[in-house]
């Protein structure tokens, strides 16, 4: 805030006023307070953009923002905001996006601290930036043909959502309070996905040779609803408040099966009878949850917060009505059942000014109520109920010079339902029961400072459990797995329930060199290691990352803003054959920007950012590494946005947006070096590796009075 | 004589005692001796701020009155010193340099402990059931104050506009700069998602600042159909989405932490003697090549790796998440 000198000379209120007596009329100055406090405005932005290159050189530019498939649109937004100073009541209407796939419309009226209510249309689509070339008819469809001897034609894939929204509070008195709201969201379109097998001797219902095999994109066909409804009621107090509500999401999907036609009569023929089996797509499910939440102050220094929270979630769509059989003497539908508990407390004292103690205890039950059946043969769906138990307490303490020390407790236990008799556990050789884990943390903040603020944190946190055990079928007995006798050097073991080795440091620095200069430092670093009987696995994984930002104030008219950030990311996994992959994500992001007044009615800006990702897979034969195998996964984009805003007078102005973004994507997923990656009916997925675009647009915005 | 000089005095004082209370009303009510009472501006009571922090001293700061904090007619809304305390020594500074701050400021410089900065918001807040878990979470205990984030001197608090809030997280949470601006991302960068969509920076009781109570359970809002239960399903997806994603953003696809089959590989490790690969495989040996190492990979065959309800017992059976 500003402040000024009270005793010398005339105020510029003073000097103000008889600027105004001797140029204007007197009202003028309630006018200008009255521009400066009226929030009232009606804003309308109208104008034309256009891109450049095709869809394909828009692929990543234009996933969401409605730009993969226009060259030239509508740019047009609006707003009005008006509030009734009399009666408090607020008026909130508007729209953006308007021309695009992306729009979205909100109106809302508030009588402050009395009732509201809102309402919201939102579209999004999300344009798949890879294209699919396939002979595939009705991909993206319920009923997809596959012939391998049909032409290739490229589609692109897309996912569109329609929401709505829909809000209501109200104060029945100034300390009870109701709030429900409704938001409902259609999402049609397709995404990425596929079948595949290969023969062997698990496919034992067909005649199918091991030498054959087939994989297949066929995307999957989505039209489904999702709807979540809340109502609560909040009663508050000087020292409480009370929050208890309902909250019920609701999923239902029209479609529920795929089923292929394979129309490929040199194909094996048990081969075409697997992949002609019905794909099974996320059923009808429903939760309702009934929650109780709070807070409460037993004194100035003394406080504790809680919530309680039980859920019902159930998924009981009959299977025939999703197309689906199941065997004789199944049930007609899952009737899978979860109740979920969750429970809070959190206590903060501060018993003196300098010296404060938080806690924070949470507890998660999930129940799963789900009546086993023999879905596959001998073996039963598998029972998912767990156990949570997360807890945290940091004592912190103000030091001389502004420092404060913070000394922390972590706490996470998880226990996870053991396997019955008749579940199949494929591809893992052991399980755990439980997991504890105790961590601690210190920290060291310079909390306040005019010039700068510091903090230096260390996290170390260890991992164990129960003993490694695997499972006997048919027995409902574990065969132990003692770290001892490891019996099992290749096995696999989940890493969720490895034991780990945890270590964090942070360091930060927030500098004000000068009054128009600040700088940010930061440094991160990271290491979790794992450990199970085995010599297999996830060994580790790391992190470091350190960057700078800086902002300058020129002037008061113009200001700067840079960053520099480097990452990595590590990850060693060791397979059981014998080869070891090393995996490293390392990325450097530069910005930078500018904002500032060319003339009193002119404003220029712009950004300019970089990014450089680059993720190495290397193998290796033990310890031996083999580069090369697979090449590097290098993203690479330079994005410059430009703007400029002309005032033409009080009420309008125009505004002029140009971005340019190149993109390289060098990737392997679906393509190697001008190679495709090819299914078995010859469909491939692809994406332009260059990709440039230059998007102009000019809008006149009016504000009218 | 000095009856009649004794007899004037008498006159005059009597005179002046009846006249003088009259005459200085009169010259206390006159227009041109009067001092103007400074009326509000903005907030009720502010005129012991206004009077100097003016439109012409400060018309930044009367934006104010554009805000819900500005709305007159709801009698819960605030005055200057609601805030900044009533500054006495701010008020009545009568020395000619620079006076003392008010009691409590919130600029970037302010000496004014966060929690005390907090406390000023938090007198009328309490009462949002959003912010009932703000005491012990991370931003909290960080000593994150409320005006660090928001700006309530503006008409529009850019971290309550979805288009711009990542501009304010972004401030301090620099990983994920980098991050939502690789090609795999939710639509934050075109505005259509924000932070708060994910996350509530008032505290919550998930972990993360998540906005419902778990992981899971905040991205069923939007991907419900991952939610099932199915008939098969795949314990870490019920756990925890970010076991194998990273919803900020990443390279691979679908927002994957690392690319198939080195992600699936961290917790199985099957088919032999398999080897990534861009070379294709033999037909009876196809797992040591490009079959489990493009396309989808691994999901090329596990395809509903977030669980199936397919009942069927067919071989091969769905168990394995193939359809």
């Amino acid at each position: 805030m500003k402040t000024r000198r009270q005793h010398f000379g005339l105020s510029h209120k003073l000097l103000f006023l008889a600027v105004l007596a001797a140029f204007g009329p007197v009202h003028a100055e309630d006018d200008e307070v009255a521009q400066l406090i009226k929030p009232d405005s009606t804003v309308v932005s109208a104008g034309l953009g256009v891109a450049s290159g095709n869809s394909a050189d828009r692929a990543i530019f234009g996933q969401y923002n409605g730009w993969r498939k226009n060259e030239v649109g509508i740019l047009l937004d609006f707003e009005l905001i008006r509030r009734d100073d009399a009666s408090g009541l607020w008026t909130n209407f508007s729209g953006s996006n308007l021309g695009f796939d992306n729009r979205e419309l909100t109106f809302s009226q508030q009588k402050q601290g009395d009732w509201g209510y809102s309402a919201g249309y939102s579209e999004l689509v999300r344009h798949e930036p890879r294209s699919v070339i396939t002979g595939v008819l009705g991909s993206g469809t319920t009923n997809p043909v596959v012939n391998p001897a049909a032409g290739l034609s490229e589609s692109n894939l897309e996912l569109k959502r329609k929401g709505l929204t829909v809000g209501l509070e109200k104060w029945l008195t100034p300390n009870l309070m109701v709030e429900a709201s409704f938001k409902t969201e259609k999402k049609d379109g397709a995404r990425l996905s596929g079948i595949g097998v290969t023969c062997s001797n698990v496919i034992a219902g067909y005649p199918c040779s091991a030498t054959t095999g087939a994989l297949l994109l066929l995307p999957e066909p989505i039209n489904s609803t999702t709807q979540q409804f809340e109502a609560k009621i909040n009663l508050s107090g000087d020292n409480y408040l009370l929050s208890g509500g309902y909250y019920g999401s609701f999923f239902s999907n029209s479609n529920s099966s795929m089923k292929p036609v394979i129309n490929a009569p040199t194909w094996n023929a048990g081969l075409v009878g697997y992949l002609q089996q019905t794909v099974a797509l996320p059923p009808d499910n429903q939760a309702h949850q009934f929650y109780l939440s709070g807070n409460y102050a037993f004194n100035s220094w003394i406080r504790a917060n809680f919530h309680v929270a039980h859920t019902k979630a159930t998924q009981d769509q009959d299977f025939a009505s999703m197309g689906l059989v199941a065997a004789a003497g199944l049930p007609p539908n899952f009737g899978a059942e979860v109740n979920s508990t969750v429970a809070q407390l959190g206590l903060s004292v501060r018993p003196m000014p300098k010296l404060s103690l938080t806690g924070n205890w949470r507890y998660e039950d999930v129940k799963d109520d789900t009546p086993l059946a023999l879905y596959n043969g001998a073996f039963t769906n598998t029972p998912n109920s767990s156990e949570k138990a997360t807890g945290k307490a940091d004592l912190s303490y103000v030091l001389p010079v502004g420092f404060r020390a913070t000394l922390g407790v972590d706490y996470a236990y998880m226990k996870r339902q053991r396997p019955v008799a008749t579940t199949s556990i494929t591809s893992l050789t052991s399980l755990r029961e439980w997991t504890e884990e105790l961590g601690y943390r210190v920290e060291l903040r310079r909390s306040m400072s005019d010039t700068i603020n510091t903090s230096v944190s260390w996290t170390t946190a260890i991992r164990e459990g129960e003993h490694w055990m695997s499972l006997i079928p048919g027995a409902n007995l574990y065969k132990e797995v003692r770290y001892v006798d490891i019996n099992d050097p290749i096995g696999v073991f989940p890493f969720t329930m490895m034991d780990r080795k945890r270590d964090k440091i942070r360091v930060l620095a927030d500098w004000m060199a000068t009054d128009d200069l600040s700088l940010q430092f930061i440094v991160d670093s990271g290491k979790d290691s794992y450990a199970a009987p085995t010599t297999k696995g996830l060994h580790d994984s790391g992190m470091q990352s350190y960057g700078i930002d800086a902002a300058l104030t020129l002037s008061e008219a113009w200001k700067l803003t840079a960053y520099i950030n480097h990452g990595k990311q590590t990850l060693h996994v060791d397979h059981n054959v014998g080869y070891i992959a090393a995996l490293d994500n390392v990325t450097l992001s530069v910005g930078l920007g500018v904002i500032g007044k060319l003339a009193k009615n002119i404003e220029v800006g712009g950004d300019l950012m970089y990014i450089d990702d680059s993720s190495r897979y290397q193998l290796g034969s033990g310890n031996a590494e083999l580069p090369g195998v697979l090449p590097d996964v290098v993203y690479r984009a330079t994005t410059l946005k430009l703007f400029g805003k002309y005032a033409l007078d009080k009420s309008a102005d125009v505004r002029v947006d140009l971005v340019h973004q190149r993109v390289k994507f060098d990737e392997w997923t679906w393509g190697n070096n001008g190679t495709p990656f090819l299914y078995s009916d010859n469909t491939m997925v692809a994406m332009q590796p260059k990709q440039s675009v230059t998007y102009l647009g000019a809008r006149y915005v009016y504000r009218f009075k | 004589m000095k009856l009649w000089r004794r007899f004037s005095v008498l006159c005059f004082f009597l005179g002046a005692v009846a006249v003088l209370p009259s005459v200085v009303a009169a010259e206390i009510a006159s227009p041109v001796a009067m001092k103007e009472v400074p009326k509000d501006l903005v907030l009720k009571g502010d005129a012991v701020c206004t009077r100097c922090h003016d439109e012409a001293d400060g018309p930044d700061l009367l934006a104010i009155g554009k805000t819900r904090h500005g709305t007159l007619a709801d009698s819960r809304t605030p005055s200057c010193t609601s805030c900044h305390g009533t500054s006495k020594d701010h008020l009545g500074y009568k020395g000619s340099d620079k006076p003392p701050k008010p009691d409590v400021t919130f600029g970037a410089k302010t000496k004014v402990a966060a929690e005390i900065r907090n406390a000023a918001c938090q007198d009328c807040h309490k009462k949002d059931s959003n912010r009932s878990h703000w005491e012990g979470s991370v931003h909290q205990s960080n000593d994150v104050a409320c005006s660090s984030c928001h700006k309530v001197h503006v008409a529009k608090d850019k971290v309550r506009d979805k288009l711009t809030q990542t501009e304010t997280c972004l401030t301090c949470h620099k990983e994920q700069r980098a991050q939502i601006n690789k090609p795999s991302h939710h639509p934050i960068v075109e505005g259509k998602m924000a932070c708060t969509d994910c996350h509530n920076p008032h505290g919550s009781v998930g972990p993360k600042l998540m906005k419902r109570a778990t992981v899971v359970d905040t991205c069923y809002t939007c991907h419900m159909e991952k939610r099932g239960p199915f008939v098969h399903s795949h314990q870490p997806v019920n756990e925890d989405c970010s076991n194998c994603h990273n919803p900020h953003g990443t390279t691979a696809e679908n927002l994957l932490k690392t690319r198939a089959p080195f992600l699936c590989h961290t917790c199985h490790t099957p088919h032999g003697p398999t080897q990534p690969s861009l070379t294709k495989g033999s037909v009876t040996g196809w797992w040591n090549g490009s079959d489990i190492t493009q396309g989808r990979a691994c999901l090329n065959c596990h395809t509903q790796i977030h669980g199936s309800n397919n009942p069927s017992g067919a071989s091969p059976s769905a168990q394995r998440l193939f359809r």
